[in-house]
């Protein structure tokens, strides 16, 4: 019988975890060896960021400031107080600034120093949040970045990039998309999604859920 | 003994905690005012990116006093003061590859910067 290069490798196998899982383990080892953590408490924290915190919280605020204007107003100024009414808060979400995309302005949200970002409304953040490249090209050609992200802005929009390296966590309010009238709170959150709420998105067209 | 526990991660989760205190301080600057961002290169932690050392901004917002990381994170003191909006034209910035309706916007604390002129 003859061999293609190929019939070597149809038998099963495991690759070995990559260099970061390594790294990870070996970290995770260690501080638990010298109990400076636990291990349960890990669990409940990723458990909560898998499971229960993700972007759909920041869907729900944008569908509401949409729907109710005094809500909005509330929430661009005071952001941590409005989205606590929706019960969302706490970790990486203590200071919060909500910023409203228009007509003139386009916001975008980095943080060029590591990775912060609004974990009650977002969740964890996107690797590619925490890349290099985002981190350093956004700041310098957001409009390429974009771009990129399928985002391509008129160039007499202003766009206004938010380096969050400091103590406040950014939620970017995208435009509501035209013919939602008279659409409830539920229908709308489906049109907001994660990227459009950093701002290397928009919210999605009324068509693509109907 | 683990710095966090499993008890405790509900409560901190939803609690947080904030860098924001409640002390009183005197604001530097006010909303409106151009500022320049002090050209100095401390090779401890800072927040005070190399992109802005040395630029033009002007204050947006004040967001009231919280503590500094810059002191925080070498055990020097929480060093409360004021932290704000301050923004930046993309060509301050980055120079004529930019454009001029551009804007970047970033948190800097009082001890940053310096008041400026501004034509």
């Amino acid at each position: 019988m003859k061999h293609t290069p190929t019939d070597y490798h149809d038998h099963e196998h495991t690759e070995p975890p990559s260099d970061i899982e390594l790294r990870v383990k070996a970290l995770e080892s260690i501080l638990q060896e010298k109990q400076l953590i636990d291990p349960a408490a890990l669990d409940a924290l990723i458990d909560i960021y898998e499971h229960k915190v993700g972007p759909r919280n920041g869907a729900q605020v944008v569908a509401k400031a949409w729907s109710d204007p005094q809500y909005k107003q509330r929430l661009l100024q005071d952001a941590t107080a409005a989205i606590a009414e929706l019960g969302f808060g706490g970790v990486q979400g203590e200071d919060m600034l909500v910023v409203e995309n228009t007509a003139a302005v386009h916001n975008v949200v980095v943080c060029t120093l590591c990775s912060c970002y609004p974990w009650p409304t977002l969740g964890l953040p996107p690797i590619w949040y925490k890349s290099a490249p985002y981190r350093s090209r956004i700041v310098i050609e957001p409009r390429s970045v974009l771009a990129e992200f399928g985002v391509t802005l008129a160039p007499s929009k202003e766009v206004r990039v938010w380096d969050s390296n400091a103590e406040l966590r950014y939620l970017v309010l995208p435009e509501r998309p035209v013919d939602t009238e008279g659409w409830s709170e539920a229908q709308l959150m489906k049109l907001v999604t994660r990227n459009a709420m950093i701002g290397t998105g928009l919210a999605l067209p009324a068509g693509d859920i109907r | 003994m683990p710095v966090l526990t499993e008890e405790f991660v509900p409560i901190l989760v939803k609690t947080g905690a904030s860098a924001r205190v409640d002390v009183a301080r005197t604001a530097r600057f006010r909303v409106g005012d151009w500022v320049r961002v002090k050209n100095i290169n401390p090779t401890t932690h800072t927040r005070m990116p190399r992109y802005v050392r040395g630029k033009l901004g002007c204050i947006k917002r004040d967001h009231g006093v919280f503590i500094t990381p810059d002191a925080v994170a070498h055990g020097l003191g929480e060093h409360p003061q004021h932290l704000y909006s301050v923004s930046f034209s993309a060509t301050e910035l980055w120079g004529d590859v930019a454009l001029a309706q551009d804007s970047l916007r970033i948190d800097l604390w009082d001890d940053y910067m310096e008041l400026a002129e501004h034509e």
